[in-house]
């Protein structure tokens, strides 16, 4: 299963902090699971914006790198500061 | 020793803490943060980290810290969750056998803190709820340590 983790006001658009979800049919990769997840919560392309990092178990990202399906993914916006 | 707490902290107990277990320092300096009101506009500011990764962050910057300066103690406390106008959001002290060197990496720090560290910010007011990224300015105190 994939833990998916959603931060700061992204958040408040997913409507969640976190779910833990199988991966769904037909995706492979993290640029084609954010499509899947931009679509199913109605983000309006959100964690495609390049502002927004995506970490696969805690690294930062950068590439459209493989999923296995037993990853935590978290999508972090522009962090604030403490 | 690095903290990152959901409940309020008293900053009196925590240098006092701090200072006896640098007994041999000659020289300590702290940084208070706390939540400014901006005159009455300002009711509460929520942070959130993300696990892990917020405190391998600001463990980072304290081996960077230690590496730069001679220092006998770090101590960073940051919390996350609600707070209201006037509490402690974060307390960095540090410690070394002269004042210099526990001036600068204290300053260092708390630069990384406002614009680096994995925290994310959010302000409610008069005018609602508002995410916050860091000012300029934070940016440019923070670049400053790259030349000096």
């Amino acid at each position: 299963m994939i833990k998916i983790l959603y931060f700061g006001r992204l958040r408040e658009s997913a409507g969640r902090r976190a779910e833990t979800i199988a991966l769904p049919e037909g995706v492979t990769t993290i640029s084609a699971l954010k499509h899947w997840l931009n679509t199913a919560h109605e983000l309006d392309g959100a964690l495609d914006d390049p502002s927004v990092k995506t970490m696969i178990n805690q690294a930062l990202v950068y590439a459209d790198i493989p999923l296995s399906g037993d990853e935590e993914i978290g999508f972090l916006p522009p962090v604030g500061g403490g | 020793m690095i903290k990152i707490i959901d409940t309020p902290f008293n900053p009196v107990i925590e240098l006092e803490a701090f200072t006896k277990a640098n007994s041999d320092a000659g020289a300590i300096t702290s940084f208070l943060g706390q939540v400014r009101g901006e005159a009455g506009s300002v009711h509460e500011l929520y942070l959130e980290q993300y696990p892990g990764v917020t405190k391998a962050g600001i463990q980072d910057a304290v081996t960077k810290a230690n590496a730069r300066w001679t220092l006998t103690g770090v101590m960073v406390i940051h919390r996350t969750g609600a707070m209201g106008v006037g509490e402690p959001i974060v307390l960095v002290a540090t410690a070394a056998i002269h004042r210099r060197d526990a001036f600068l990496s204290c300053d260092y720090l708390m630069d990384y803190l406002k614009t680096e560290a994995v925290f994310w910010k959010r302000q409610t007011g008069a005018h609602g709820n508002k995410w916050i990224e860091p000012r300029a300015e934070d940016y440019k105190d923070s670049d400053r340590w790259d030349t000096l």
